[in-house]
């Protein structure tokens, strides 16, 4: 893209934003978490090459469409030329206008999806039309797993998703509706993400169930005091004569 | 906007906000043919929406002829899910949806019509387990000798078959 239409294609892209934050009451700004004291806040967004990855499935769906129905114009043209020069505006609005709209969504996908984690929890957001927010504690995540497929592996990025016992079963409408289910995708380091959640997994001294640390404390576990009152027990045992 | 400005209670929610009727009655008007319908369903919803959130749990209860009542804890929320589609947005709503470790489809909890969703949903968070370091904290105070009873009873013990061992040597 030249430097003009860059400036300009950005000028509407602003232009849409406007609308969307103020008819649309999108936040424009990243969601936040509680913060302890001590701890670190990380907010990130998907990788850009998870706006390369989109726009190939875009070009993918949408060019042949384009190329179907100027096909089908030029067909019609040659052989009904006056049918043709009417249906040429038809035929333009229906090739270009999606293409744009579905541009502008990918755009707007990408930067309305935000991830923010801190040591204890996992907030993620995305969304336009419907805004949908999730918030999970690591201490309730019961596994993670990283996808990646072919097309992502080129692009570089690849999908995390975390999951809980919560409820939902289908995993196949992943992040449209309300599953247990937290899909940080498009990151570039899955590996350091896991990683960090896993981290904080192990700590955990609990199955994530609702189950209360209480019991697993090693405060009420014995302590070398008993085992020293025990030890003077069986001495004092021994000691009895028979 | 004056409720905004008093700290954020939850234990005050009991009934939904009344902006929920306006929601309900446009979503009743979007679903056409079915509308004589939808509104008299989301009419009777709306009118016996309760909750109440105590120190452990949420409680939810609605319905006319099918009467339907949720209690859960807070600390066996798994995760905690806010929607708000453009209708929520312009009208200030949002749907919270608390999930437990049971195995239903859906969330088990859709709470409805808070204003201050932002508010409940940090509250929310802040008594779901693992949002604090709680578990860190109190672990010395138990560990104490003072409090110990197994401790207690051990040393009783150990003095007790000292004796018995005097007991057992004068005798001999």
């Amino acid at each position: 893209m030249s430097g003009r239409t860059d400036h300009a294609s950005q000028w509407i892209y602003r232009g849409v934003w406007r609308v969307l934050v103020d008819w649309f009451r999108v936040p424009k700004e990243p969601p936040t978490l509680p913060v302890e004291p001590g701890d670190v806040i990380e907010t990130f967004q998907p990788a850009p090459g998870f706006l390369r990855y989109l726009k190939f499935w875009f070009w993918l769906g949408l060019l042949p469409l384009d190329v179907a129905i100027f096909a089908g114009w030029i067909v019609v043209t040659v052989f009904v030329p006056w049918l043709g020069v009417l249906l040429f505006p038809v035929a333009f609005v229906l090739a270009v206008v999606p293409d744009i709209v579905v541009y502008v969504a990918l755009h707007l996908r990408y930067d309305t999806t935000w991830y923010v984690m801190t040591r204890r929890s996992l907030r993620i957001r995305r969304g336009v039309w419907i805004i949908r927010e999730v918030t999970i504690t690591f201490e309730n995540v019961q596994n993670i797993h990283v996808s990646q497929g072919p097309v992502q592996r080129h692009f570089g990025i690849a999908d995390v998703v975390v999951e809980t016992a919560g409820a939902g079963s289908d995993s196949h409408e992943k992040g449209f509706q309300v599953t247990n289910q937290g899909l940080i995708e498009g990151i570039q380091d899955p590996q350091h993400v896991r990683a960090l959640i896993m981290a904080r997994l192990r700590e955990s001294k609990t199955a994530g169930l609702g189950d209360d640390e209480a019991e697993f404390r090693p405060g009420r576990a014995w302590t070398p005091r008993h085992a020293a009152v025990l030890r003077e027990i069986r001495d004092a045992l021994a000691a009895i004569p028979s | 906007m004056s409720r905004t400005q008093t700290p954020f209670d939850p234990q005050a929610i009991t009934r939904p906000d009344p902006v929920l009727m306006t929601y309900y009655i446009v979503v009743s008007v979007l679903t056409t043919v079915a509308f004589p319908v939808a509104i008299i369903v989301l009419w009777c919803k709306y009118h016996t929406l309760q909750y109440r959130f105590d120190d452990k749990g949420i409680s939810m209860s609605w319905g006319v002829l099918f009467r339907r009542e949720i209690y859960l804890t807070y600390r066996r929320i798994q995760d905690i899910h806010v929607t708000r589609n453009i209708l929520h947005r312009w009208l200030g709503l949002a749907t919270i949806s608390v999930q437990t470790a049971s195995g239903s489809a859906g969330a088990e909890m859709n709470i409805e019509g808070i204003l201050q969703a932002e508010a409940l949903r940090d509250y929310l968070y802040a008594q779901m387990r693992g949002a604090r370091g709680d578990a860190d904290e109190e672990t010395p105070a138990v560990a104490g000798d003072a409090g110990d009873e197994t401790l207690k009873v051990l040393c009783e013990i150990r003095d007790e078959v000292r004796r018995l061992a005097r007991q057992g040597r004068a005798e001999a």
